[in-house]
């Protein structure tokens, strides 16, 4: 069978509509955004009786079926700018629990080595324990009691240009078939001509990577670089963690060679968070972030954790976590980049919802003031740049500008680099540490020992007792994932033969082994070069992004699924 | 020109689409409203009946738009005898329900006068002298209201269910009834409309099955299907799939079992090279005896079948059928 893939569909009228904002993407920087902007416009309302601004054409698009849905994270919540944008917003915002308690490990394949002091970076007094599906779900709401409309369902499928402007957003088409055929039921995607555009759509954002590439913004950038967090939420008999217990863990069942580590966070009702992230610059094209977790779960400390306990939830996501030299220009002709599109996430601390809510909070006041001015070129919206340089989103990521490059070669230079860094202001040995897109650590298999050496534990898909570990399928079927069966495949190949004739070779199909829902698949075929060729099953997906970061010739582009398809994080 | 409404009602085969009672009762509203006269039309051949069933409500005429070349349908011979119609009589308004037929023809009749057609449309209001119609946006979420800035006639089709159609008011008398014969000329109709078919809505109810023989990836090839059809024949139950099977489109869709197709529980369910994930196990873990048989001993499927069989499906499959050939011919 031939691979069809989405793409918006040509020659057809669409509808049109005007907008003043369009924010693509319903996470927490797109909801902080639309609240603060709701905010400054109601005060402004309220001075000027005479010039009142209207907020019936500022628009939220967020492909999920409903607000929060795709929202996937640890997660701990630093309060901060949340204090901002709604002083005590504790009162009333779904906090599971106060952290009560912190630590963090070196596990060795049986043992554990308790950190005396926990890492500055890691000290999390003062933090929440959240669902952060929970959060966004209550953040929307408050959105919505504002009067601006989220158009739940809508993903946003291609940026509009005008030049070298962006004039708006064009949404999914809805009703195509598995051959990008109209069904009868075909609805055309909308061109939002929007006055600013405002791009919140998560890590490695689809209309932010058209961006990125048409106004070349990441040269003279380090590349970004990516973890792939993989989580599972469990039921625990009552005793085995406090509510806001939270615990960090280093070292096995990675090897030196490979950058991540686990949480495990205390939530109330005898719910555990725990998770695995992976970084996307991993060596061995044969490892597998979803078994990273399974052999982790099998660790004595974390196995006697869960003991009796029930798996309930399954999801995965990519971070960002390439830092401050790795973050694009933010702003431009009708355009801004927020939260993690942009990259504002700090990766020593393993956190980035509050400066996701912070930089949708200033997209939101540079919005503004082109609204007011009724001007939104570079000139007016490079403020947002500008503002995010002297805030304290700079002041924070500055500190950890170099540290996971530090990492590059491997845990220890990486902690000794960590340490130079932490007595230097985030310096160590260089202003700027370059960065190395992490595909491009991938070995070939005839690099590599055959057997996997060192990482032979952690290679080849998890197995899964039912009980303790499981499966990716069974893992899968908790991430509540689902999709219009009849669509094209959203996952863009750009050229097939590389997947049958090279990659197969070459590096194994790293593919089955990244993506954390068995998207992708080599299927006997005789008629191929290599004896396999490279099969779909799109509807899996989970919207991680990992392939579209990770594949080593760069040929997949994650574009989004019809509207409304995708996980069902209830409650992660 | 006249201020007026026309409603085109539909009639297919024989038969008034009800719907047109709904397009109708809309017409009486906007016509209280403005104070617009409201006929009626039905085009076709023979359509007289039609007419007159319609002259009962409250309107104050009904044409029967007649030409034999408008039965069987077809979207060129409808444009021409519209047009014609509305040339020798002009109306400010044409109503039509939004079914699918209206939808075929009716971008093509308002491109033909050079006018604009609001489509799909949920209500109307009157602001001073101007009608909007009002439009679903975003699947629902937004509501547009959309004037005509163009010539009339206005073409306007509302989606089923916009009106009540058990509310349209009967007329104190009949209408007159008038009937209009359009000359559609040779050479027109371009379309060549086959015989009319429906669409089998499901081939195949799996969930009635008391015999079900899924196959799985381990079948292989899609010339393999034929030994599990050739079994499922010989034991009169159906053939069914997991889901990389139908999606590789060696079997249709509505033969998939699991989370993404149908839920089934025959009394047996006979699993050929079916690993058992649990999308596929949700499908049908509620039958009564499930024999599976999987090369892989360790494969899930066997963690809730009944008889578990580990081998190839090649070796098993043919003799079976053979055997249950043999059983029932003995039986």
């Amino acid at each position: 069978m031939t691979l069809i893939f989405r793409k918006p569909l040509s020659d057809i009228e669409r509808p049109e509509m005007p907008a003043d904002v369009v924010i693509v993407g319903g996470g927490p920087a797109g909801m902080a955004c639309a609240l603060r902007l709701s905010q400054l416009i109601d005060e402004h309302n309220a001075k000027h009786p005479d010039s009142q601004l209207s907020k019936e054409n500022i628009y939220v698009l967020e492909k999920a079926r409903e607000i929060g849905q795709h929202c996937l994270s640890g997660a701990l919540l630093d309060p901060r700018s949340m204090r901002e944008l709604l002083p005590g917003f504790e009162k009333e915002a779904p906090l599971d629990a106060a952290v009560s308690k912190e630590a963090v490990y070196f596990l060795t394949e049986k043992g554990k080595f308790k950190f005396p002091v926990t890492p500055p970076p890691l000290r999390d007094h003062g933090n929440y324990v959240i669902s952060i599906n929970r959060f966004v779900k209550w953040l929307g709401s408050k959105v919505e009691e504002t009067g601006i409309t989220i158009f739940t369902g809508f993903a946003g499928s291609e940026l509009l240009y005008d030049g070298d402007r962006v004039i708006g957003v064009r949404t999914d088409d809805k009703g195509v078939d598995k051959e990008n055929q109209q069904k009868s039921n075909f609805e055309p995607g909308y061109d939002l001509k929007a006055k600013v555009v405002i791009l919140a759509e998560g890590t490695r954002g689809s209309l932010t990577k058209q961006l990125i590439s048409k106004f070349d913004l990441a040269k003279g950038r380090n590349p970004q670089t990516y973890g792939q967090g993989v989580k599972e939420l469990w039921e625990v008999p009552s005793g085995r963690i406090a509510p806001g217990e939270v615990m960090y863990t280093m070292g096995w069942p990675l090897t030196s060679r490979e950058y991540g580590g686990a949480w495990i966070y205390g939530s109330k009702d005898n719910v555990v968070s725990l998770g695995f992230v992976t970084g996307l610059d991993y060596p061995d094209p044969r490892l597998d972030p979803q078994r990273v977790l399974q052999d982790f779960k099998q660790h004595p400390f974390v196995a006697k954790l869960l003991e009796g306990g029930k798996m309930i939830r399954y999801g995965a996501k990519s971070l960002p976590y390439g830092g401050w030299w790795a973050i694009p220009p933010v702003a431009g002709n009708g355009w801004m980049i927020v939260g993690d599109s942009a990259g504002f996430l700090n990766s020593a601390r393993l956190k980035g919802i509050h400066l996701a809510i912070k930089s949708g909070m200033l997209a939101a006041e540079t919005a503004f003031e082109a609204l007011k001015k009724d001007d939104s070129s570079a000139a007016t919206l490079g403020a947002f740049q500008t503002n995010v340089e002297s805030s304290w989103i700079k002041d924070e990521l500055w500190k950890v500008r170099n540290m996971h490059q530090g990492f590059e070669h491997g845990f220890y230079a990486g902690m000794f680099h960590t340490g130079l860094q932490m007595f230097t202001g985030g310096r160590g040995v260089r202003n700027r540490y370059p960065g190395t897109a992490g595909y491009q650590h991938m070995k070939k298999l005839t690099e590599l020992p055959a057997n996997g050496g060192a990482e032979a534990h952690l290679l080849g898909p998890a197995k899964g007792d039912g009980k303790l570990t499981f499966d990716k399928l069974t893992d899968l079927y908790h991430s509540g994932t689902k999709h219009e069966e009849d669509q094209p495949a959203h996952l863009v190949i750009q050229d097939t033969n590389i997947c049958n004739a090279r990659c197969v070779k070459e590096y194994g199909s790293p593919c089955q082994n990244f993506c954390p829902a068995n998207v992708y698949e080599m299927v006997e075929d005789s008629a191929q070069p290599n004896g396999k060729r490279i099969s779909l099953n799109p509807s899996n997906c989970v919207h991680c992004k990992t392939c579209d970061i990770m594949d080593p010739y760069q040929i997949i582009t994650w574009v989004p699924p019809e509207g409304g398809g995708g996980p069902n994080y209830d409650g992660m | 020109m006249a201020e007026n409404i026309l409603v085109v009602v539909e009639q297919r085969e024989g038969k008034l689409n009800r719907v047109s009672w709904e397009t109708l009762t809309a017409g009486q509203a906007l016509a209280a409203d403005t104070g617009w006269t409201l006929a009626a039309a039905v085009v076709g051949s023979g359509v007289a009946g039609f007419a007159n069933e319609i002259a009962g409500k409250k309107v104050s005429k009904v044409y029967a738009v007649e030409s034999a070349k408008l039965e069987p349908y077809t979207p060129d011979a409808f444009v021409a005898a519209l047009k014609q119609f509305l040339a020798s009589h002009p109306a400010k308004l044409v109503l039509m329900p939004h079914t699918y037929q209206v939808r075929d023809f009716v971008p093509k009749l308002a491109t033909a006068m050079g006018r604009a057609a609001i489509s799909d449309c949920i209500g109307y209001k009157k602001e001073g002298d101007r009608l909007l119609f009002t439009r679903q946006m975003f699947q629902g979420k937004l509501a547009a209201d959309v004037s005509f800035t163009s010539d009339a006639p206005w073409f306007v089709t509302f989606q089923n269910g916009a009106y009540r159609g058990d509310k349209v008011e009967v007329g104190a008398a009949a209408a007159p009834v008038e009937t209009v014969n359009v000359d559609i000329a040779d050479g027109v109709v371009r379309n060549k409309p086959h015989e009319v078919f429906k669409e089998a809505k499901q081939a195949v109810d799996l969930t009635q099955a008391e015999i079900i023989v899924a196959v799985g990836r381990g079948i292989k090839e899609q010339k393999n299907i034929d030994i599990a059809k050739q079994l499922a024949e010989a034991m009169g139950g159906e053939l069914a799939a997991s889901r990389p099977i139908c999606d590789s489109g060696w079997l249709p869709m509505d033969r998939q079992i699991g989370s993404s197709g149908q839920t089934v529980a025959p009394k047996l369910y006979l699993a050929l090279g079916i690993s058992g994930a649990i999308q596929h196990i949700v499908g049908m873990k509620g039958a009564r005896t499930i024999i599976a048989v999987n090369k892989d001993s360790e494969a899930p499927i066997f963690e809730i079948a009944d008889y578990a069989v580990v081998g190839n499906l090649f070796d098993i499959v043919p003799p079976l059928i053979e055997e249950v050939k043999k059983a029932k011919a003995g039986a």
